[in-house]
């Protein structure tokens, strides 16, 4: 037996007790110990100078502007990019470890062809570009046969995705996942405008955010984070009041001045009830639309307290702040970000409207459509939502036979995501364009390993909530990639020449390269951490009435509480299952080895009668998901709180089989008057087990 | 007790009303210190933590509750409970700056050290570092992997404070007299609120040298008279009065002298 480190603890401590005051032992001890640490396993570390590199680190659903740092010539650390006006400087959770993420076990580490259930076999990429090719070639032309769904909300990848598809007789195939930017783009169409809606946080002395997480998972948060730093001075006064309004005490609640407990099923009820607090403080909209507002207003202040749990005297202290403060924003969105529809948004979004707020400096802005690299593609916000897509597929209305999956992964993060997962099924090729192993790529017939954002070429047009149009852009870090991996679009243009179909461009670089140019802007420069920046847009909106008016007032269901995910930027996104260092932030009362926490009020788990530490399920729609109680009373009345992003069956060995995923009991619906698929207003049912 | 007094005494001032609790500073404080990821992570006796986000609560029920959070470094306590305890002086308080050290090849793992801290900013490495395979070719230059059997702790990222000396010393400055902001640790740098001030609190044209004067600072468990070297700041009375515990004055958060 050799002499291990205890044993050798045990023998000096032992030993030497009562000696410890002789320096001769001192020495001897620290001796001892050098000797004993020289452990042949343990990692060195680096040495020489330490470089920093510009790059766009889209693992965020923002994208950071980084710096990062480089030694022998691998990244290990990441730092805000000064230089970048949007972040200056700052940089989120998840892209502070990026470097880090390079290496993670969850990469795809070449192309891999399935030949089996759950089974794949590394292929050369030759070889997975001509299958790929031989594919698509018979479906060429034949509408509906071939589809995509991307994951990115930003780049122009997505130009190429759909310019790909019109050019291969499929246009209408091309969908994106559910995001904010989606649902919001709809909503002001209801309100007589048209293009993404933005939100000045950074010129208003008054934010209140209606769902949106502002300061940590939603919309451009570090930009969003750095307007509430330049607002609240260490030491000084603040300059601005941030009011958060939603179903828990996140991150973004924690910082702010008040939090107003608003379940997931009362968003609409809220905003217009506040409505018919300003109006009743004297508020007046030139709006055609005015008169019909009022009186919806009037109807849901009637049904402000049963569907909210707070008292109505909480709205009129809140309207009174709104009337004090010069430049008052309403920041309208889902707690989650995605599933709100867009009647959550118009009833939120039209108090900017009532304020006057549109158009002006700290208010609510709309964003015009941005130049096209590709002439071809479609606009963003024609483009059909992954849910809807994918629940066509399950019910055989919809029948393609190739589906193209973009940095996106459909089989995890959609509502009711074992039914997608399933649609999924119907699909005879699917092809995974992923960095990661998910949820999606292990559904896959062909896996095609994409770049981590140091080894790309990306760009992010518009991060949804800027206030005016926005572009950003990088270039690669690392001359070479740590993998095999190549840039999906370059796969995707090589394969539509392959196809006879030509776009014009042959990698991703020129596409973006082209795209700068169309902007005005200068790649090099937005490579090193610059931004392109156009002007604010106003525009006349409606207060939404007509859209409201349609809106059905939820069915009140005595046994099921609101169910309302939670998702904490520093535990990943629907993109990105939690990174392995940053597992450390997860709390023990969110997750305790594989059991995730729902979070209740007292009150409510006294309703439902269940207690701290109780195992329980909740359910929905057929499916459920078990968790153990945690009381905490950061949650909104009658709802139900938990963790979402967790209960991974793919990734690895960092999230694999931790707690249970969320999606699954997320049910979709109808929403009355805008056709849309909605489900940030889900309830469950919590019974112990 | 009498604090130990330098010239320099490197601190903070972090100013919870800021805090989000993004965790940007814990991330990166992994980075720069070579912190291996941990398969279960939700077993907090065995994380290493050496910047630590907590959560307090305001205790009131929904929709009165109030949370805050609080990022716990180590202290850099001027009089340390740490370092007397230390049979092996394999930790010390006996360097311009005031930063406590912590020399792993002398630590014996014996962690009395861990004992005697009130503010748990102690960790003991039960198992060697384990690296994703590959992740070890992403490792930060600035700290050494510790083996099994070691204690370990924040330092402020001490390499940082030698490589901003090395600087000033190359650029014809002085190295005892960094200008504010030379030197910062790394959950200083990310953090995207600017919550962490940090800077020579000695110094008057430091930021910190003025803001733990406020009348909203406070350090934690000030009675226990540990002279922290890391202050806090809160416009909340409920987290001033959990964090300094009603302190030595009885009143929450009232102004205490500063050297
Ligand atoms: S916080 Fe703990 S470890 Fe740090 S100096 Fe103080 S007593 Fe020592
Ligand atoms: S990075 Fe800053 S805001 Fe985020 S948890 Fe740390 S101190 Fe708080």
């Amino acid at each position: 037996m050799g002499l291990d480190r205890r044993g050798f603890v045990k023998f000096v401590v032992g030993g030497v007790a009562g000696t410890l005051f002789t320096p001769v032992i001192w020495q001897g001890l620290d001796d001892a110990s050098i000797w004993s640490q020289n452990w042949g396993w343990i990692p060195r570390v680096p040495k020489g100078e330490v470089k920093t590199k510009s790059a766009l680190s889209k693992l965020c659903p923002s994208g950071c502007a980084v710096k990062v740092k480089v030694i022998e010539g691998k990244p290990f650390a990441a730092v805000g990019n000064a230089a970048n006006p949007m972040s200056k400087g700052g940089v989120c959770p998840i892209c502070a470890g990026g470097a880090q993420l390079l290496y993670s076990p969850a990469r795809v580490k070449s192309p891999m062809k399935k030949v089996g259930e759950g089974k794949f076999e590394a292929i050369k990429w030759e070889d997975a570009e001509a299958l790929l090719v031989e594919k698509l070639t018979p479906l060429k032309g034949q509408e509906g046969k071939i589809a995509a769904i991307s994951g990115d909300e930003t780049g122009s990848a997505n130009e190429v995705l759909s310019a790909l598809l019109s050019g291969l007789g499929n246009a209408g195939g091309f969908a994106v996942m559910p995001g904010e930017m989606y649902t919001a783009t709809r909503g002001v169409k209801l309100m007589g405008g048209n293009g993404q809606p933005g939100f000045d946080i950074e010129g208003a002395d008054l934010v209140l955010m209606i769902g949106a997480d502002a300061l940590d998972s939603w919309g451009t948060s570090v930009a969003n984070l750095k307007a509430f730093a330049a607002s609240h001075p260490t030491g000084g006064a603040a300059t601005a009041q941030y009011i958060y309004a939603g179903p828990t005490l996140n991150n973004t609640a924690s910082v702010c001045d008040k939090w107003l407990a608003v379940p997931p099923t009362a968003t609409a009820t809220f905003s217009l009830a506040l409505a018919h607090a300003l109006i009743e403080a004297g508020a007046v909209s030139s709006a055609a639309d005015f008169a019909e507002y009022k009186a919806l207003a009037a109807k849901a202040a009637a049904g402000f307290e049963a569907a909210t749990g707070l008292k109505a005297e909480a709205l009129k202290e809140l309207a009174a702040k709104i009337k004090a403060a010069k430049a008052p924003l309403v920041v309208a969105g889902a707690s989650f970000g995605q599933g709100a529809g867009a009647l959550d948004f118009v009833a939120a979004a039209s108090l900017n409207v009532l304020l006057g707020r549109v158009g002006q400096k700290g208010g609510m802005t709309v964003l015009g459509a941005a130049p096209k690299a590709i002439a071809s593609a479609a606009d963003r916000e024609n483009a059909k939502d992954a849910a809807s897509l994918l629940a066509q597929v399950a019910t055989g209305k919809a029948a393609p036979a190739a589906l193209l999956i973009y940095e996106a992964n459909p089989a995890y993060a959609l509502p009711q995501a074992a039914e997608m997962a399933k649609a999924m099924g119907n699909i005879a090729f699917k092809v995974s364009f992923s960095t990661y192993m998910d949820e999606t790529a292990a559904l896959a017939d062909l896996i095609l390993p994409a770049p981590h954002p140091y080894e790309r070429y990306d760009d992010a047009m518009n991060p949804y909530g800027v206030a005016k149009a926005t572009y950003l852009a990088g270039k690669p870090v690392l001359k070479q990639p740590v993998l095999d991996v190549k840039d999906p679009v370059d796969v995707l243009l090589a394969a539509a020449g392959k196809l006879g179909l030509s776009l014009g461009f042959e990698t991703y670089a020129d596409v973006i390269k082209a795209k700068a140019k169309a902007l005005g802007a200068d790649f090099d420069a937005l490579a090193a951490g610059g931004i392109w920046n156009g002007e604010p847009k106003g525009g006349a909106l409606s207060l939404g009435a007509g859209a409201l008016a349609k809106a059905a007032p939820a069915a009140a269901d005595e046994k099921a509480v609101a169910l309302a995910p939670v998702t904490r930027l520093a535990y990943g996104s629907a993109t990105l299952a939690t990174p392995p260092a940053n597992l450390l932030n997860v709390r023990d009362t969110e997750l305790k080895g594989k059991d995730l926490f729902v979070q209740l009020n007292a009150a409510t788990a006294k309703k439902l009668g269940v207690a701290e530490g109780n195992k329980v399920k909740l359910s929905a729609g057929g499916a459920e998901v078990k968790a153990l109680v945690h009381v905490n009373e950061g949650v909104a009345a009658n709802t139900a709180a938990i963790l979402l992003g967790f209960g991974r069956s793919a990734w690895d060995e960092f999230t694999k089989g931790k707690g249970d995923n969320v999606y699954k009991i997320l049910t979709v619906s109808d929403e009355a008057g805008t056709g849309l698929k909605v489900w940030a207003g889900s309830t469950v049912t919590v019974a112990k087990v | 007790m009498k604090a130990k007094e330098f010239n320099i005494k490197w601190g903070m001032v972090i100013d919870l009303d800021k805090c989000t609790g993004c965790g940007a500073c814990m991330t990166a404080c992994q980075v720069e210190n070579n912190i291996a990821p941990m398969v279960d992570a939700s077993n907090k006796l065995r994380t290493l933590s050496w910047m630590l986000v907590y959560e307090l609560s305001n205790k009131k029920a929904a929709p009165d509750a109030e949370i805050a959070y609080l990022p716990r470094p180590c202290m850099q306590c001027g009089n340390p409970a740490c370092v007397p305890v230390c049979p092996v002086v394999a930790t010390d308080k006996n360097e311009e700056g005031g930063i406590v050290s912590q020399i792993y090849p002398r630590c014996i793992g014996c962690r009395y050290c861990m004992a005697a801290c009130p503010y748990h900013a102690r960790y003991f490495n039960w198992e060697d570092p384990v690296f994703p395979k590959g992740m070890e070719k992403a490792l930060s230059p600035n700290t050494s992997a510790r083996p099994r059997g070691v204690v370990e702790k924040c330092n402020f990222c001490h390499t940082r404070l030698m490589k901003a000396k090395d600087k000033a010393r190359q650029e014809g400055g002085n190295p005892e007299a960094l200008a504010d902001g030379a030197y910062m640790p790394a959950c200083v740098e990310v953090c995207p609120t600017g919550a962490i001030t940090f800077g020579d609190l000695k110094n008057p044209e430091h930021k910190v040298h003025e803001l733990a004067k406020n009348e909203n600072a406070f350090r934690l468990l000030e009675k226990l008279g540990l002279a922290p070297q890391v202050y806090y700041m809160s416009k909340r009375e409920w987290v001033r009065k959990l964090g300094d515990n009603y302190a030595a004055t009885g009143k929450a958060g009232a102004a205490k002298k500063h050297s």
